[in-house]
Order: structure tokens, then C-alpha cells, then sequence
């Protein structure tokens, strides 16, 4: 039985090695951060303790998807259903989510850089930062609304119509409550994907954490705070302190996509993806 | 004279639940043999079993033999692959790979190693004419095979198995997804093949099984109930359950 | 579609304003891109500068070859490590796991898409860096150990995206081709692998839009250095990574903000290149 299967021997050796590969990661994060990850170090602010980062991390990701969610959601259902399917309006938008949503989140933040702070002036706060993942997520939200909205059967739609509803009827009533757990699945993976942009926030954010409780100071998030004290922190030996930060922020992310699908299944969640051998 | 195929006490199950329990059964050189029965009778799973196909699922066992000449081919030892090679078979909806007339039917010869595009020409020319599609392809192999209708795409299927030049032809419900009359022209090439090919094959349609076979075969709940000359099968069945099917008083 | 009744005429003009907004960041990102551009794009003089090979600032030199260079470089060894790894967790995915074992290890992949890049270079320079500098030689914060953090970066998406391909070639195919003789690869290398073709592009563009972009976890273990890189064990720098050590360096008006701005609109460009190949070559 082992004639002819060489591909499939070989393909197992290569899924292995991207496995240690994980393991390594995961294994050298839990290795050096597990140890001084205790409630102290997730409450507490200044040096050992990552508490207002925590905050700043919450605070960002909550304004971002306030603002996106409901924007992402307009654009996707102007595309999907008040535009004609493949009309030209509805490519070019594609083509311009496409290419949003693949911009490195830095030119983003360079762009931000030069309207916010630039023209209009706006420190390098929260606020900054939060308008820039705003621009990074928004291209996001729509692709996740889009094919949310697309996995809804058309005959649903058609159903609604012929009871003489509306369009905008038929998109409230029937269309978003059938798309509701593909949505959620989709908010879960853009705030996981939020918590973690670095980039984008160093520039627009900051690197120091505002002792005032204002919009307007700079905030430090997680993962800003992973890479400043490893890369540009004076006090050395903070490896273990970068780990654990990066230990809380991959619990968080974990915790975010299992109640994403949690919820998801709740609503119902049409089997997407992958279709199974 | 030797049959061409004898089963031999064939057990089958998927999993724990048994799918065919001990059948015997032989078919001639050359002969057309149907394969009637309802739906679920364990007929498909037979076909299956005779390529060896069935193994590619999880979960399956198969005891007793099959005796292709005097080759046990369910063996451990006996390459698979050889096996297939000389028990071809066309499945139930035509699978044409998506890519042109020409690479379909010289896709088998190819995995032999041929490569010399004259005599794949020839080989392809020859599967097809034989297939009874060559007249309506011809300067045009390298389109897209989906780009067919489905009764042409099926009797590419038929030439593309007889390309590797099989002893067998393992036919499953080969015009279940065709209309009347691409139907009739496979019927047709079923009778032109018989007496060049062994061929085994699964339907559904009684009126077919009459039209096209030598001997039929009776399948129920995984047992084989009759095997006999069609025609005897037809108008004298030796078993009641046999009859009850043929005139229509199960479910199928 | 239907005529637009009543109803429908709020909120249709409602998604139309949300969708010319979408649209307006679209065009706010690029001109303000462009118009911080100008100054450097308007003179010949400047766009052979540009081209050149000389980073030096201060000395009026903005030859953006080694960004380019770095960044091709780190990209191409990321998809050459991660491209056959993925391939490998693919086929294994798809064909030797069973049914619930496959579903836990799709779940698992869909959440390590979503490890912060910071975490990865976190890693790189905890593991990878130590690693070239020791095995490979030079200091180890080289355009190597750039490539190997983003192809461990990279690779879960690659590998969910490829077991989807692989996952949706119908298995009446494969059956067709396993029952004309042919072997387990055979079938991979003749049947599955030219059907998913088109999939699996889709997969690759989007791995490849990651690594071009990524910006953090390659500046941790790049190294930064601005001269154009003579191998891949020397240190380098990549577009993103030089727009983000620089953004702040060069306030804007200056000369060097406007290179930077060019270098964006460099890597805009090229994502609506790889947004309508993957359109034209691609499809899921």
C-alpha cells in the first residue's frame, strides 16, 4: 500500500515542520512569560504591570468597530443589494476594498500621519489611532459583510420581495438576521486582527500611556507595548515582561474568536469555508 | 471455458454495517452482465469492490476473493493500480477532468509513461472511434472536455477507460444523468463493445438491463438473490422476491 | 431588479453616501499620497536620484534600490520556505486526517492567522536571530531571518487557503483518475493539483499581499540597515520598514516625507496589481 503515496509521506514531514515551527513560538512565549504573568502584572501600570495597556488595547479596538461595523455593513449592502450584481460600480468598489484591505497598515498610518496630525492638527493620541484602524478595518468589514450577505440564498430575498416588502425591508427582516452569525464570526476575526496591528498605532498612538483619562493623550496598546520594550526599551532583560504582554494578548485574541464562534453558532452560522473531502 | 471473473464469498461492510454478505458470482469473457436491484441493495458497493475502489474509503472490509484469471486481486501484495488498469470503469455522472478532449483520454496511457505524441495520437484516435465520439470531435480535441454535451462527455468517459486497453469495463448507472436519446447511443456502444470487453454494469432501468445484457443479476439487502440468462430472468424468475421487483412491488 | 419603492429611498441614499465615503478614503489615501509625491516626482533630475542605489539623506540621496531589494528579497525567501510547507499541511489536512481531527486542525489554523505580527518578531529575535548569526553567520539581523519570521507569519493563512483548494476538488475526479490506474501522487500531481490551480493562486496572492506589507515583525529582525544588500545573511531594510523608521525622522514638506510617500504609493500599486491578477488568474 505504500506504492505511490511518496508525495503524501513527504507532505506529512512538511505539515510536521510548519507544526515545530508553532511550537516553538508558542512554546518560547509560554516559556518566558508564564512566569511573571500574574493579576499584579495585568493591573498594574509603569514598569512589571500592563493594566492602562490593556485598557488602551479595549478602548481603541471598541471605537474602531463601533465606527466600522455599521459603515462596513452600509457599503456591503449598497453592493449587494441595491446595485445590480455585476455592474461597474460594484467591481470598482471591489477592486478598491481589495486594495485597501491589502495596504501594509504603515501607509495607512503615513497617510493618517500627514491628514490628522498633519492638516488638522490632532495630537498623537488615541483618537489618531483609533481613526487609523478605523481606515485599516473599515475595507475589512465590508469584505466580511459582503460575503456574509452573499451566503444568504437568493430565494429568501425573492420570497420577501414577493410578499411586497421592500428592499430595505427584505435587508433588515430577512437578509441580515440570515447573515447574523457569519457577521459575528467575521466582527471576531476583524477585532483579533485590530488588537494586534503594531505599525499603524506606534506612529498614530503613540509609545507612552496617558496618565489622564482622555481621548486626546497618547495609548500605548499591547502590542505596541510588546515591541517597544524589546526593541526600544532602555531597561534590558524585559523579555520576560514583552512574552507575558504577548501571553495576554494571544489569550485575548483566543478568547475574542471562541466567543465570535460561540455566538456565531447561536445565530446560526451557514457552514462556510472549507466544503470537506 | 474459464470465467473472467469469479467472486468467491464476498463480504463487504462500511464500518460495522455490513453492505454485501457472501456473494458468489461469476461473469464470461466477453458477456454484458446487469446488475439490478434497489436502491441501497449492495449492487454499487459489488462494482466497487471489483477495481478495488471501494478501499479508498475509510472504514471498509472486505473478505472472500475475486479471481480475475487467477489473480486474487484483493491480495495485500497485488498493486492496486495494475489492478485498475485492467478493470477500467465509468461512473455514474459523466467525471470528464477539466481540461481538453485530447488530455482526457491520453490522461491513462500517460500515467504509463507514454509520451510520444504519435502514438498518443493514435491511441486518443483510436478510443474515441471506439467510443463512437470520434466523428464529432474530431479537430477539435483540444477543447474543453466540459465544454461537451453530457451524453458526449460520458462516452469520452467510456474512451477515455478504453484507452488504457482494459480486460473489464465497470459500467455504474452510466446514463442515469442523460436524456432518452444520448441513453440510446450508449446502449448502442454497450452492444458494440460486448464480446471485446467483459462488461459488468449497475442500472437502475429494467428495460435497459433487458435491452443491453446477456445474463442480470438480482441484488437485495446485500445478498445476491438470482443471477441468470437475462431473458430467463425476465420472463421465468426462479425466486419470488425476483418477481416482486421485476413487477414492480418494491420500493426502489 | 425591481423598481425602488418608497421605503427604499432613505435608506438606498443612506448605503450610497457610506459607500461614495468608502470610496472618498480611497481617493484621500492616494492623492494625499501623490500630493505629498509631488516635489520628488515633478524633476527628472530627482527620479534618477530615486532610482538609485545611494540611501543618504543628508546628503540630498534617496535611491530607494535596497528598500526595493530588501523587500523582494524577504518576500521571495518567505514564500519559498512557507509556499511547500503549506502545500505539505494541505495534503495532510485534506487526505490523511479524518473528519473531526481535520475539523479541530481548520479551527486551530483559523486562529493562528490572527498571532500578532509583533509576537512573530518577538520571536525572530528571541530564536531566528540568534540562529543565522550562529549558523549562517554575519549578526544575525539579516534579510534571512526577515524571510523565515514572515513564512511562519504567512503560514497558516497559506496552508487554510490551500486546504480549501485542495478540499473542494470533486472526488468523482479523483475516483475517475484513481480508477484508470492511477497512484495516490499521481492523482495529486496530474488531477488535484491543476483543478485547485486557480484556488490556489487565489491563496498564494494573499500570502504574498502579507508578506509585502508586513511591517513590524520584519523591522525587529531586519536590522535596518539602508546600504543595498550583497546577501541574504546581511542585514537590510524593506519598504515598509524604512517608511516606518523614517515617518517621524522626516516631518512632512521635507524631502524625505515625499520619498516615503513614493514608496507607499510603490506598495499601493503593487497590491492593486496582485488585487486584479488575482482576479484574472485566480478564483476560489
Amino acid at each position: 500500500m505504500g506504492r505511490g503515496r511518496r508525495l503524501y509521506g513527504l507532505s506529512a514531514v512538511l505539515a510536521a515542520l510548519g507544526l515545530a515551527g508553532f511550537a516553538l513560538v508558542l512554546g518560547s512565549l509560554l516559556k518566558s512569560g508564564l512566569p511573571i504573568l500574574t493579576w499584579h502584572f495585568l493591573t498594574s501600570s509603569g514598569p512589571g504591570g500592563i493594566g492602562p495597556e490593556i485598557l488602551n488595547t479595549a478602548v481603541l479596538c471598541a471605537i474602531a468597530l463601533v465606527v466600522t461595523v455599521p459603515l462596513g455593513l452600509m457599503v456591503a449592502v449598497y453592493q449587494g443589494e441595491y446595485l445590480r450584481r455585476r455592474s461597474r460600480r460594484v467591481r470598482e468598489l471591489d477592486h478598491l476594498r481589495a486594495t485597501l484591505m491589502s495596504a501594509p497598515t504603515i501607509v495607512v498610518a503615513l497617510v493618517i500621519y500627514r491628514v490628522a496630525v498633519g492638516w488638522w492638527h490632532w495630537p498623537v493620541s488615541l483618537m489618531t489611532g483609533a481613526l487609523a484602524l478605523a481606515v485599516i478595518n473599515w475595507p475589512f468589514m465590508v469584505a466580511v459583510s459582503r460575503s456574509a450577505l452573499a451566503s444568504v440564498p437568493d430565494s429568501y430575498r425573492e420570497a420577501s420581495l414577493a410578499l411586497g416588502a421592500s428592499r430595505f425591508e427584505t435587508v433588515i427582516k430577512v437578509v441580515i438576521p440570515a447573515a447574523l452569525g457569519n457577521l459575528i464570526e467575521g466582527i471576531g476575526m476583524s477585532l483579533a486582527r485590530l488588537a494586534g496591528e503594531s505599525a499603524a498605532l506606534i506612529v498614530t498612538a503613540g509609545v507612552n500611556v496617558s496618565q489622564h483619562w482622555s481621548l486626546w493623550g497618547p495609548g500605548e496598546t499591547l502590542a505596541v507595548h510588546i515591541w517597544y520594550i524589546r526593541t526600544e526599551g532602555l531597561v534590558s532583560g524585559r523579555d520576560a515582561e514583552a512574552a507575558a504582554t504577548g501571553l495576554t494578548l494571544m489569550i485575548g485574541i483566543s478568547v475574542v474568536l471562541w466567543l465570535a464562534s460561540r455566538a456565531a453558532r447561536l445565530f446560526g452560522r451557514s457552514q462556510g469555508g472549507y466544503d470537506g473531502a | 471455458m474459464e470465467p473472467k471473473l469469479r467472486v468467491e464469498n464476498l463480504s463487504v461492510w462500511y464500518q460495522r454495517q455490513p453492505a454485501l454478505k457472501h456473494v458468489t458470482l461469476s461473469v464470461e469473457e466477453g458477456e454484458v452482465l446487469a446488475l439490478i436491484g434497489p436502491s441501497g441493495c449492495g449492487k454499487s458497493t459489488f462494482l466497487r469492490t471489483l477495481n478495488r475502489l471501494s478501499e479508498e474509503q475509510v472504514g471498509v472490509r472486505v473478505t472472500g476473493s475475486i479471481l480475475l484469471g487467477d489473480l486474487d486481486i484483493h491480495q495485500p501484495q497485488v498493486d492496486v493500480t495494475q489492478i485498475r488498469r485492467r478493470i477500467g470503469m465509468v461512473f455514474q455522472a459523466p467525471n470528464p477532468f477539466p481540461f481538453s478532449i485530447f488530455d482526457n483520454v491520453a490522461y491513462g496511457p500517460r500515467l504509463q509513461g507514454a509520451a510520444d505524441p504519435a502514438a498518443l495520437r493514435k491511441i486518443v484516435e483510436q478510443s474515441l472511434r471506439q467510443a463512437a465520439l470520434w466523428d464529432e470531435v474530431r479537430g477539435k480535441l483540444r477543447r474543453p472536455a466540459l465544454a461537451l454535451s453530457g451524453g458526449q462527455q460520458q462516452r469520452l468517459c467510456i474512451a477515455r477507460a478504453l484507452a488504457v486497453n482494459p480486460e473489464v469495463l465497470l459500467m455504474d448507472e452510466p446514463t442515469a444523468s442523460l436524456d432518452p436519446l444520448s441513453t440510446a447511443k450508449i446502449e448502442e456502444l454497450v452492444g458494440a463493445l460486448r464480446g471485446q470487453y467483459t462488461i459488468v454494469m449497475v442500472t437502475h432501468n429494467l428495460r435497459q438491463a433487458a435491452r443491453v445484457s446477456d445474463r442480470t443479476a438480482f441484488f437485495l439487502d446485500g445478498t445476491l438473490v438470482e443471477v441468470g440468462p437475462t431473458r430467463q430472468i425476465f420472463t421465468a424468475p426462479q425466486d419470488s422476491r425476483t418477481e416482486q421487483y421485476l413487477t414492480g412491488r418494491f420500493e426502489s | 431588479m425591481s423598481m425602488p419603492s418608497v421605503t427604499d429611498r432613505m435608506p438606498r441614499r443612506a448605503a450610497g453616501v457610506a459607500a461614495g465615503l468608502f470610496g472618498l478614503v480611497g481617493i484621500v489615501v492616494v492623492a494625499s499620497l501623490v500630493a505629498g509625491a509631488w516635489p520628488m516626482l515633478g524633476e527628472p533630475r530627482s527620479v534618477a536620484n530615486l532610482i538609485g542605489a545611494v540611501w543618504d539623506p543628508l546628503r540630498g540621496r534617496f535611491g530607494m534600490a535596497p528598500f526595493v531589494v530588501g523587500t523582494a528579497a524577504v518576500t521571495l525567501a518567505a514564500l519559498l520556505i512557507a509556499v511547500p510547507v503549506a502545500l505539505g499541511a494541505a495534503v495532510t489536512v485534506v487526505h490523511q486526517m479524518g473528519a473531526l481531527m481535520r475539523e479541530w486542525t481548520l479551527r486551530v489554523l483559523a486562529v493562528l492567522t490572527a498571532v500578532p505580527s509583533v509576537v512573530f518578531g518577538w520571536w525572530g529575535l528571541q530564536m531566528v536571530v540568534p540562529w543565522v548569526r550562529n549558523r549562517v553567520g554575519g549578526p544575525g539581523y539579516s534579510l534571512l531571518a526577515a524571510g523565515i519570521v514572515l513564512a511562519l507569519m504567512i503560514l497558516p493563512t497559506l496552508s487554510l487557503f490551500f486546504a480549501q483548494s485542495l478540499g473542494q476538488v470533486p472526488k468523482v475526479l479523483r475516483e475517475g483518475s484513481a480508477a484508470l490506474g492511477a497512484t495516490a501522487d499521481q492523482t495529486l500531481l496530474r488531477v488535484e493539483l491543476p483543478v485547485a490551480m486557480p484556488a490556489l493562486v487565489n491563496g498564494l496572492v494573499v500570502g504574498l499581499a502579507r508578506a509585502l506589507g508586513e511591517t513590524m515583525a520584519v523591522q525587529m529582525v531586519i536590522g535596518g540597515q539602508t546600504a543595498l544588500p550583497r546577501g541574504l545573511a546581511d542585514p537590510g531594510a524593506t519598504l515598509t520598514t524604512q517608511i516606518f523608521t523614517d515617518i517621524t525622522a522626516f516631518p512632512p514638506g521635507t524631502a524625505g516625507h515625499a520619498v516615503l510617500d513614493i514608496m507607499a504609493l510603490l506598495l499601493i500599486a503593487a497590491m492593486y496589481v496582485l488585487v486584479r491578477a488575482a482576479e484574472r488568474w485566480g478564483g476560489l
